[in-house]
């Protein structure tokens, strides 16, 4: 294999995270674009470009229909950062684990240390699936499927029950910071459902009202 | 407006271009400073076109491969000198502002 038909094919198989669509309107374009740009001999995808291919499917793929109103581009704008806040909750569980558990061992009840051992099970297992739940979610609103709204709603009682029972659960040992986490969680979740709820965004998700009102 | 959108507005000023091209004119126009690559433009490129600020001049074939021209439509040409116009105003104003506190100082 020469080394172009090498870079065409590796170019082709990053080309394949954008969407079937825009893949169909603008990958062969692109392709020669990044083929024109490559330097002679070159057999390797520069990082830079590879991390901008990425990215920009991503974003294409995470991105709200164009005629989407701007009530749902704010709200899937909210998603995103609930999903970066997830993942930077997930991440702080993760650094601070050994000394939590470290300090624990030394003074804490053995009620204590349960709460503790299902409190980290439970961030180390719920978090990723939410992350990948709150992606999932920014695409399907943002593309205005109804049942998305419908699966949002659901998912906001079940943080606000976890809220609840936080509250009443005040030895936990994150107690604090978790209770902020999942307060701005919940708050984040309450401006999205005001935003997809409106009628403008009603509209989007359910255009037949149109002729209603 | 954002500075890759706006230069690549002004890449495709002064007429159809197709994407390399365009990635070279705003390399050129920023001085070297920004260095646009195909996903990001190509996705800017799809949102100009959907907004209709952007529209595909005329397409050709060159090594089997599809190459399209892009031009600016009237009403990206309206954008693009209304954001020309503000950012020459900024200018002006912190110029000005920065020549009064010289004249302060001395």
């Amino acid at each position: 294999m020469t080394d172009s038909a090498e870079l065409e094919r590796r170019y082709q198989r990053l080309l394949a995270w954008y969407p079937a669509t825009f893949r169909l309107e603008h990958g062969q374009e692109i392709l020669g674009v990044l083929l024109d740009s490559a330097h002679e001999g070159q057999q390797r995808v520069a990082f830079a470009d590879a991390a901008d291919l990425i990215r920009s499917a991503l974003m294409l793929r995470l991105s709200p229909a164009s005629w989407a109103p701007v009530t749902v581009v704010r709200a899937v704008r909210l998603m995103r950062v609930g999903c970066l806040a997830t993942i930077a909750a997930l991440i702080t569980t993760f650094v601070t684990e050994a000394s939590v558990r470290a300090a624990m061992t030394q003074r804490a009840t053995a009620h204590q240390w349960s709460l503790m051992l299902v409190h980290l099970t439970a961030v180390e297992v719920i978090a990723p699936v939410t992350v990948v739940g709150w992606l999932w979610l920014a695409q399907a609103i943002g593309r205005g499927r109804d049942w998305a709204r419908a699966i949002f709603f659901a998912y906001f009682g079940v943080t606000t029950l976890s809220l609840i029972f936080m509250l009443a659960e005040r030895a936990a040992v994150y107690a604090s910071a978790d209770l902020i986490a999942l307060a701005v969680l919940w708050l984040v979740q309450v401006s999205v459902l005001v935003l997809i709820f409106s009628k403008r965004s009603s509209l989007y998700y359910r255009p037949e009202l149109t002729s209603s009102i | 407006m954002q500075e890759a959108t706006f230069l690549v507005l002004t890449a495709l000023a002064d007429g159809s271009q197709h994407g390399y091209a365009i990635m070279a004119g705003v390399r050129e126009i920023s001085g070297g400073r920004v260095r646009l690559r195909a996903g990001t433009l190509y996705a800017a490129l799809d949102r100009l076109c959907a907004d209709g600020m952007v529209r595909v001049d005329r397409e050709e074939v060159v090594d089997n491969r599809l190459r399209r021209y892009y031009r600016l439509t009237p009403a990206g040409s309206k954008l693009l000198a209304a954001e020309a116009a503000r950012l020459h105003a900024n200018a002006i104003a912190a110029l000005s502002r920065l020549r009064l506190a010289e004249g302060m100082a001395t």
